[in-house]
């Protein structure tokens, strides 16, 4: 699962626009060990996901 | 006053003449020893004197100048993945030329010029599984690890790419760029020297 799909599990109302070059959730990898991480969150009503919540998601 | 004739120790001379115009022209020798000009050729010509070259047929010049500036281009060999909605790192693992070996393939994956100076950069990211219906395919140039230009574009059809370039000015030392994907679908890039690339060359120095 990407960490894209775990946050639209943890806000359900989310779509790929949101994750787009227009979007307000810029997710990132850079090529090394760290792998996909969230590089900028401005999305108006979603508070950006902690750790625990992403990573408790099945 | 006319010619003025210098005779060599031989059977030579050489004739200083000025212009047949009003006015007073100085010709000022620099003040270190050393050959001025030859026409012998492999002299150099330093500081910051302006001359004027015509006719030449053969002109060579050192330092910092885009005519022998660094140039390279990379481009994707081996299959990558990417997470969708995830702006990533594209490995650029070959190289068609790298005349400075300015361009990391094996682990950064970056362009770092070591002369400083305007570069014209051009990078491509293309993907085999954008799907057609408004999902957004994107290259970006990243210049010292943030988004610096990007493009965007949304296909019509399942193969498709993104364009982007641009002329950035490097410091010659620690200014890098690297080339990001992004694919609102999960993505496999197409592999080719034709599709996920990115080429550069200066411009001008700085």
């Amino acid at each position: 699962m990407t960490l894209r799909d775990k946050i639209c599990k943890i806000y359900t109302d989310l779509t790929f626009l949101d994750f787009g070059p227009d979007g307000t959730i810029v997710l990132q990898n850079d090529g090394d060990s760290k792998g996909d991480y969230i590089k900028s969150w401005t999305h108006p009503t979603h508070p950006q996901p902690s750790a625990e919540q992403l990573g408790s998601v099945q | 006053m006319g010619n003025l004739v210098l005779n060599g120790s031989s059977s030579g001379q050489i004739t200083v003449s000025p212009p047949a115009v009003a006015g007073t022209n100085t010709v000022t020798l620099p003040a270190t020893t050393g050959t001025l000009l030859t026409t012998a050729g492999g002299q150099t010509i330093g500081g910051t004197e302006t001359f004027s070259i015509i006719n030449a047929t053969t002109i060579q010049v050192g330092g910092n100048q885009a005519v022998n500036g660094p140039a390279f281009s990379a481009y994707q060999s081996t299959l990558q993945s990417i997470s969708g909605g995830t702006w990533s790192k594209i490995a650029l693992q070959s190289k068609t030329f790298d005349t400075n070996s300015n361009f990391d393939n094996t682990t950064n994956y970056r362009f770092t010029p070591t002369v400083a100076g305007y570069y014209q950069i051009n990078a491509q990211f293309s993907t085999s599984n954008s799907a057609s219906g408004g999902y957004a395919v994107g290259a970006a140039i990243y210049k010292n690890g943030s988004a610096y230009k990007l493009a965007i574009t949304r296909p019509t059809s399942n193969t498709s790419g993104a364009f982007i370039s641009d002329l950035i000015y490097f410091n010659g030392s620690t200014d890098y760029v690297e080339l990001y994907g992004y694919a609102d679908q999960g993505s496999a890039g197409v592999i080719g020297t034709a599709y996920n690339f990115m080429s550069g060359s200066m411009v001008r120095g700085a």
